[in-house]
């Protein structure tokens, strides 16, 4: 077990994660049964403050600080306890990003800034909730920098040596997002706050919305890879293998460094202030972001089919009956990845420039990052949860608990099989996204999107609650392990940190070379983004005073 | 590099070959799918 003042620190972001879960969820389930028209919020609770909470508090809070306990849990683990110095950053960022966490979200709550969690200009928010949300970011720099710190000093302890694979994996997460986030912090620090106070009158919002998705991409990168952690570290362990290729998983992930930034404009392809060009520049690049993902789903099924193999399963699909179905840390995980054959199908046609066109402003965006975020990523770190708490407390993951693991695990799938495939198939059919429900006067054309079987706002509420009743088992079964569950005595008893072995001897070392992933990365992210963000300086449009639509 | 090529020589894979193969006709499906609907409006 690790020592217990690293595991203080990751029980704290737990413990922050599934708050914001709480309410996050919460939220959510509000807006399904506002769209339904079976409830009306009272007159200080408003749907865009409801959708903003939801937003910011799942996708937003509830992953950063997940994921951060995540990766202290396994640095500490692989590189060893963290030192004094380490330590003392590591709650110096929690703190900071809490702080800018409580901000952000109390000004939600009292109604001034309900800007959805995108919070695109010219949609004005107060200015202390840019604030807060500039603490999240650089709380989360903080943190980083910390293990970074911690990682460092194994690599001079360990000179010419490769690093453990999932301190590879997360320090390349953290090299990803530090960069990322260099693009928010941009128009957050010199655009929405003066703008905001109201220390200049006008913002430039083709520049501002282009800094933000030049970070808003490899956001959805910041998510997914510490679930892909967990798919090439910890899934061979409970299958009873090695890792398929160290080489292969470290190159998978330095491709992330160089091809899940320079793409944010394919999320702006339906905007006038980009040229064709540029756009289709970044369409490119981000299809060669599939590959590192492919690379990723062809190293799970080569796991699998060896577990398989090694426990006697014969013929072309004989393995998959061997593998562990009884294990809920496994069959979460499988399920996560098996949302994400879909999700990132739908990925592949949001991208691709035309396509966008038939769902850029539509319901099928919310519904692909239900099938993405909101299940592979949401469900791996529920299959998580389910170890990484015990192993922390030193509680044991009772078989009640297991029990309730799995109908929590069906009943996500369920309702998000419901919900989200009512929301791809009314985003098809021209239903709005971003807005609240309307009837457009009873227009037959937008009456007719409701009428499916599939696409009703009955299935999406019955989805919706059936997620919120999963939530609810989840958020019992942390208290439980958290708090409650009996202490384990024996080692039978104890929960581990299942962390597979990886056959390092032949991974090439210049893979673990930052200078050449963050160079070339900087030369793509100069090429893609250098001359359009120059000319959306040099020929901006007049700059747009702020609204207040809500 | 032999050791590990050998390695991975020895596994039968061809269960993975096919799965692959699956999924990329899922993606080629749906982006078809969606692709008949833009030329279609």
């Amino acid at each position: 077990m690790i020592a217990y003042s690293d595991r203080k620190i990751a029980l704290w972001h737990i413990g922050v994660a599934y708050t914001a879960f709480l309410i996050g969820t919460l939220m959510g389930v509000l807006q399904v049964f506002v769209r339904n028209d079976s409830l009306e919020l009272p007159a200080w609770l408003d749907y865009y403050q409801v959708l903003t909470a939801h937003g910011v508090l799942l996708a937003l809070i509830y992953t950063t600080f997940f994921i951060f306990a995540f990766f202290i849990t396994g640095m500490s683990k692989s590189l060893g306890s963290f030192g004094p110095k380490v330590r003392l950053f590591s709650w110096i960022g929690l703190w900071v990003t809490l702080l800018g966490t409580v901000i952000a979200t109390v000004l939600i709550i009292i109604g001034e800034a309900s800007v959805l969690y995108t919070f695109y200009a010219p949609m004005q928010a107060n200015g202390f909730y840019y604030v807060g949300l500039a603490l999240v970011i650089v709380g989360t720099w903080i943190s980083s920098f910390a293990l970074v710190g911690h990682y460092l000093g194994w690599r001079r302890r360990n000179k010419g040596q490769l690093s453990p694979l999932f301190a590879f994996m997360t320090i390349t997460t953290i090299v990803m997002w530090i960069i990322a986030c260099l693009g928010v912090v941009a128009t957050v620090l010199f655009q929405y706050i003066p703008w905001a106070f109201g220390w200049t009158d006008t913002i430039n919002v083709e520049l501002s919305r282009s800094l933000f998705w030049y970070f808003g991409h490899p956001l959805v990168y910041f998510w997914l890879l510490p679930a892909y952690i967990a798919w090439y570290t910890i899934v061979p362990k409970l299958l009873g293998v090695k890792v398929f290729s160290d080489s292969l998983a470290r190159l998978a992930f330095v491709l992330f460094i160089l091809f899940s930034i320079p793409v944010g404009f394919h999320h702006q392809l339906t905007e006038p202030g980009i040229s064709n060009f540029w756009k289709f520049l970044q369409v490119v690049l981000t299809f060669m972001v599939i590959v590192p993902s492919l690379m990723t789903a062809f190293s799970m099924f080569a796991t699998f089919e060896i577990a398989g193999r090694k426990k006697g399963g014969t013929g072309l699909f004989g393995w998959f009956k061997k593998l562990p179905w009884k294990d809920v840390r496994f069959t979460s995980i499988f399920i996560a990845m098996v949302f994400f054959i879909p999700g990132g199908a739908g990925g592949i046609i949001n991208a691709s420039f035309q396509l966008n066109e038939v769902v850029h402003n539509t319901l099928w965006i919310v519904g692909h990052f239900h099938i993405t975020v909101g299940t592979p990523v949401a469900m791996t770190f529920m299959g998580l949860t389910f170890w990484l708490i015990p192993y922390l407390t030193g509680r044991r993951f009772t078989k009640r608990m297991q029990i309730l693991g799995f109908i929590q695990i069906i009943t996500w799938s369920i309702g998000m099989l419901l919900m989200s495939t009512a929301q791809h198939v009314l985003g098809l059919l021209g239903a709005p996204r971003r807005t609240a429900y309307s009837g457009y006067n009873d227009h037959p054309a937008a009456m007719e999107w409701f009428e499916g079987i599939v696409s009703n706002h009955l299935t999406m509420a019955i989805g919706g609650t059936i997620l919120f009743l999963s939530a609810m088992i989840l958020m019992y079964i942390v208290i439980m392990t958290m708090f409650v569950s009996p202490k384990a005595e024996t080692p039978e008893q104890m929960v581990e940190f299942p962390l597979a072995e990886s056959d390092m001897s032949n991974t090439p070392k210049w893979l673990e070379n930052w200078w050449i992933w963050i160079g070339i990365a900087a030369v793509l992210i100069i090429v893609a983004y250098a001359i359009p963000i120059s000319q959306m300086i040099q020929h901006a449009p007049p700059g747009s005073k702020g609204f207040i639509t809500w | 590099m032999d050791n590990k090529q050998s390695d991975h020589d020895d596994v039968n894979l061809k269960g993975t070959l096919v799965s692959v193969f699956i999924v990329g006709i899922i993606i080629v499906a749906m982006w078809v799918a969606v692709y008949m609907m833009y030329v279609a409006r």
